[in-house]
């Protein structure tokens, strides 16, 4: 046992998932009530394989030696399985291979043709391996709370094998190291997504909002595969890490350390071994929408509230511990790509920084439970795309510490409004039940944790990452407050303006000559445009959003709470007489959970290590982004803002709600014209029908009737000339054998007469 | 005599044996008189065949006429099993009898309606014992008669 490789471990952690999967495919209905048993073991063993890569990586990388100086060495171990597919010479540089490959040092290779070949292989390196540990260990406890919670469905072998699907999905997406491969399993989460959201597909609203997650997806994943030409065009590889060519050449990697080396100080983006000009903003901005459709990010966040159709569980490990995290994962991952151009940088903290807010916005007036959870989710990635497009490495790891302390308190979130869904009969609206906390205390207690952790009540882990990222952002807003840090990050920080006075000479001058496949004047302006985004005062915008959306999340969060948990006690007939606190096996992953939401953040806080941890992960080594590095000083005044930011919300929530029973659309009322504009979603999805569905509809109705007028039409006037001629010749049946018997003599005879024509003339 | 006048009368033979039975199975519906004058005018072909053989002074005429003979013979016994049947089935020989195998859209041809057989018993001709003379069956003219 002990003698287990890494790379065999690697290859286990995502196959245990899949034979689980196949397993309780086959057997599962043989194995009736126990037909969780080999899906919960496969993710067992994953997760367990995950926490002993964590520990390796983590061994490897070493201990955090305080402030990072200079950049940690990379840490990267790949496992090749097998060669999917090879096409020979399938890539010729251009003749100019500067432009194709501006900076690609090994001009010895760059000349040759390359095969197009895509070797599925795996990838270990800290970012991997902590997205791994959080994915494996979030869906063991999610898998052992469903169940209790999926125990009654007659589809129960059906939800364990697609949820160890998808977990199996999941761990190869992140652990794969090819962009086509990465893209095979981000349709392949999707799929998965889809088919749990449209779990009970008897039911029109869940077969709706199945549909409509996986059509918004598509938006996203469109970007993704054009994003995916683009590199393969510009790079001529789609590997992550270097490989070696047939003559024994290295073929550089997109994110391979070949590439990152020799990209140096990253200082000058156009010249520095990334594809550049347009298409590199283009590639990164393409890339941006995958993300965006995959973590419900503005505008294409109108899928994930409706996918709460789907059973609890699926909503708590995809729709917010997990799936929705690949697009930050994708950006993180892709991060030498993104702060190359600081235009496109800035375009994913807009993005962030917009959704977070008008999440939260319409998270305050929701009244279904698992819907004010839902649109905390999309606010809280926005949070984690906020502090992703500061390009410093604080940014990067804060959004991913982030994302694993959301990770905890979100799925226990969801667990707990799935324990009260259970419990109430169904029933998930907030007006119809209260003060659960004396009928279901660990339900009530686990979700206060929760809650505090989302809201950023101080020791929970929620304030330490949230704080991290509202530091993230005030760096770059107020860049002199904190210290000399921006002074050696020009290419990330004030791109432009200040680059010339930094830059020497022989890199400007560089810069002059490298954009020779470059942009068409308008495509340039676009990317400038972009660029000047990336200025203190947007940055100040930014930064005060998510300061305010800090106070409506903890505003909305502890409405719900106030709501659900206290006041007179308040049951639907729904539930019928035996209300009661759930079952252990679904109170002791809340626990666990709510233990996790309450230490994962100060320890990781305090010790800096998932921070040190990630740094050594190769596309966040190099130098742009570990220059940036900043001390994890607590900045007191910052803190005390958040704080008080959330005080503010979780008081006017106690004002409003606490210990009152409020039946009516109150908080809209009380909003006025705003409250019916949260209430309505910012009329997203009546935007999206009136631009979008309805215009296809009349399209396809259209198309429809020239397909039955037109074009079957037209095709019936083909049939119906050998019918016409058939008519014709049907009058010659007459059933008479001697017509037909004079018909041949006719036939000889005219033969007879013809011949005897042809041979006289 | 000469081979040409041979030739000449052997193919007028020939020519009027075809033209007989050319003549009868257009004019009769007697499925067997129909078969009858189809082997007519296959005999026609085959003196003309012969004719032109001795002619030539070439065997390949005559031995193609006796595989004539040879598959009109089997032909023979596979028509008469069809026209058999064909009486099983409808109680007579008339080939119209078989007309409503047309398309149906169109009209009977009726040139002389035929006397219903569903008023008459179905009697069968029978063969006498051998050697004995056989005894006139008052029904048979009747049967005969729609035959």
């Amino acid at each position: 046992m002990e003698n287990i490789s890494p790379s065999t471990l690697l290859m286990l952690v995502p196959l245990l998932p899949l034979a689980g999967a196949i397993l309780t495919l086959l057997f599962g209905k043989a194995l009736g009530s126990r037909a969780h048993l080999p899906a919960i073991a496969g993710i067992a063993g994953a997760a367990l394989g995950s926490l002993v890569l964590l520990v390796g990586t983590s061994l490897e990388v070493g201990v955090a030696a305080g402030v990072h100086a200079e950049p940690v060495r990379p840490v990267e171990m790949i496992t090749p399985l097998w060669q999917w597919a090879t096409v020979e010479n399938a890539y010729t540089p251009a003749a100019d291979t500067q432009a194709a490959i501006p900076g690609t040092p090994l001009s010895a290779t760059t000349h040759e043709a390359r095969p197009f070949s895509i070797t599925v292989a795996l990838r270990l390196d800290p970012l991997t391996a902590t997205m791994l540990a959080i994915i494996t260990c979030v869906g063991l406890l999610v898998a052992i709370y469903s169940i209790g919670y999926m125990h009654h469905d007659p589809g129960y072998p059906r939800f364990f094998s697609l949820f160890a699907l998808f977990v199996f999905s999941m761990t190869m997406l992140v652990a794969a190291s090819n962009f086509l491969i990465v893209y095979v399993f981000w349709e392949a989460v999707g799929a998965c997504s889809y088919l749990l959201i449209g779990f009970w597909f008897h039911k029109p609203e869940a077969a709706r909002a199945a549909k409509k997650a996986f059509l918004v997806n598509r938006i996203g994943d469109f970007g993704l595969a054009v994003a995916v030409f683009l590199l393969w065009m510009s790079y001529g590889t789609l590997d992550f890490h270097d490989t070696l060519s047939a003559n024994g050449t290295i073929v550089p990697g997109i994110l391979g350390q070949t590439r990152l080396a020799d990209a140096g100080g990253y200082q000058l983006s156009d010249a520095a071994g990334f594809a550049g000009g347009t298409i590199g903003t283009v590639i990164c901005l393409l890339l941006l929408l995958a993300a965006c459709g995959k973590s419900a990010q503005v505008p294409l966040h109108v899928w994930l509230p409706d996918a709460m159709e789907g059973p609890t569980p699926a909503s708590a490990l995809i729709h917010a511990a997990t799936m929705v995290t690949a697009g930050v994962y994708l950006v993180t991952r892709c991060a030498p790509l993104f702060v190359a151009y600081p235009g496109a940088l800035v375009m994913v903290s807009i993005v962030g920084a917009t959704t977070a807010m008008i999440a939260a916005l319409i998270a305050t007036v929701q009244n279904d439970l698992k819907r004010v959870l839902a649109y905390s989710t999309i606010s809280q990635l926005g949070y984690m795309f906020a502090s992703l497009g500061t390009g410093t490495l604080l940014g990067f790891t804060a959004a991913i510490f982030h994302l694993l302390t959301h990770a905890f308190f979100k799925a226990l979130l969801f667990l707990g409004a799935g324990s009260v869904m259970h419990s109430m009969g169904g029933v998930i609206d907030m007006r119809r039940f209260g003060g659960l906390r004396r009928v279901m205390p660990i339900t009530a207690a686990t979700f206060l944790c929760g809650a505090c952790a989302l809201a950023g009540v101080a020791p929970f882990a929620g304030f330490f990452s949230k704080d991290e990222i509202l530091a993230t952002l005030h760096s770059k807003a107020w860049p002199e407050a904190h210290g000399n840090h921006q002074q050696e990050s020009p290419a990330a920080g004030h791109a432009n303006t200040e680059m010339s006075r930094l830059m020497p000479t022989a890199l400007i001058s560089s810069a002059g000559t490298a954009p020779v496949g470059s942009p068409s004047g308008n495509a340039a302006s676009v990317k400038d445009g972009l660029n000047s985004l990336n200025r203190p005062d947007v940055w100040r915008v930014l930064f005060l959003m998510s300061l305010v959306t800090a106070g409506l999340t903890a505003f909305y969060t502890f409405r719900a709470v106030f709501m659900t948990f206290t006041g007179p006690v308040c049951v639907p007939e729904e539930a019928g007489h035996s209300v009661h606190e759930s079952p252990p096996v679904m109170t002791l992953p809340l626990v666990l959970l709510a233990a996790a939401s309450v230490v994962s953040g100060w320890v990781l806080w305090s010790t800096d290590w998932l921070a040190h941890f990630l740094s050594a992960t190769p596309s966040l080594t190099f130098a742009a982004v570990a220059q940036t590095a900043v001390a994890p000083v607590f900045h007191l005044n910052l803190a005390i803002q958040g704080t008080l930011a959330a005080a503010i919300g979780i008081v006017i929530a106690a004002i409003g709600h606490l210990g009152r029973r409020s039946d009516g659309p109150q908080m809209e009322r009380f909003l006025g014209p705003f409250g019916t504009l949260f209430a309505n979603q910012f009329w997203f999805d009546q935007l999206y029908s009136g631009l979008i569905i309805k215009p296809f509809m009349l399209l396809a109705t259209l198309a429809a009737i020239i397909d039955r007028s037109v074009i079957d039409g037209l095709v019936e006037c083909v049939a119906r000339v050998p019918l016409a001629i058939g008519g014709l010749l049907r009058q010659l049946q007459s059933g008479m054998l001697q017509r037909y018997a004079l018909a041949g003599v006719m036939g000889v005879l005219l033969m007879v007469l013809a011949l005897a024509w042809q041979l006289r003339s | 005599m000469t081979p040409l006048p041979l030739l000449q009368n052997a193919l007028t033979v020939g020519a009027i044996l075809f033209a007989l039975g050319l003549v009868g199975i257009l004019t009769r519906r007697n499925l067997i008189v129909m078969f009858l004058s189809a082997e007519l005018m296959l005999q026609g072909i085959s003196v003309s065949l012969v004719a032109w053989s001795r002619f030539h002074g070439d065997w390949g005429g005559q031995i193609l006429v006796i595989f004539v003979l040879t598959v009109a013979a089997c032909e023979a016994a596979l028509a008469l099993v069809f026209v058999l049947q064909a009486f099983a089935r409808t109680g007579r020989l008339d080939a119209a009898a078989w007309q409503s195998l047309r398309e149906s859209s169109l009209s009977r041809v009726v040139d002389q309606e035929l006397p219903s057989i569903d008023t008459l018993p179905q009697v069968w001709p029978t063969l006498s014992p051998a050697g004995v003379l056989p005894q006139a069956d008052e029904n048979e003219p009747l049967q005969r008669e729609h035959v």
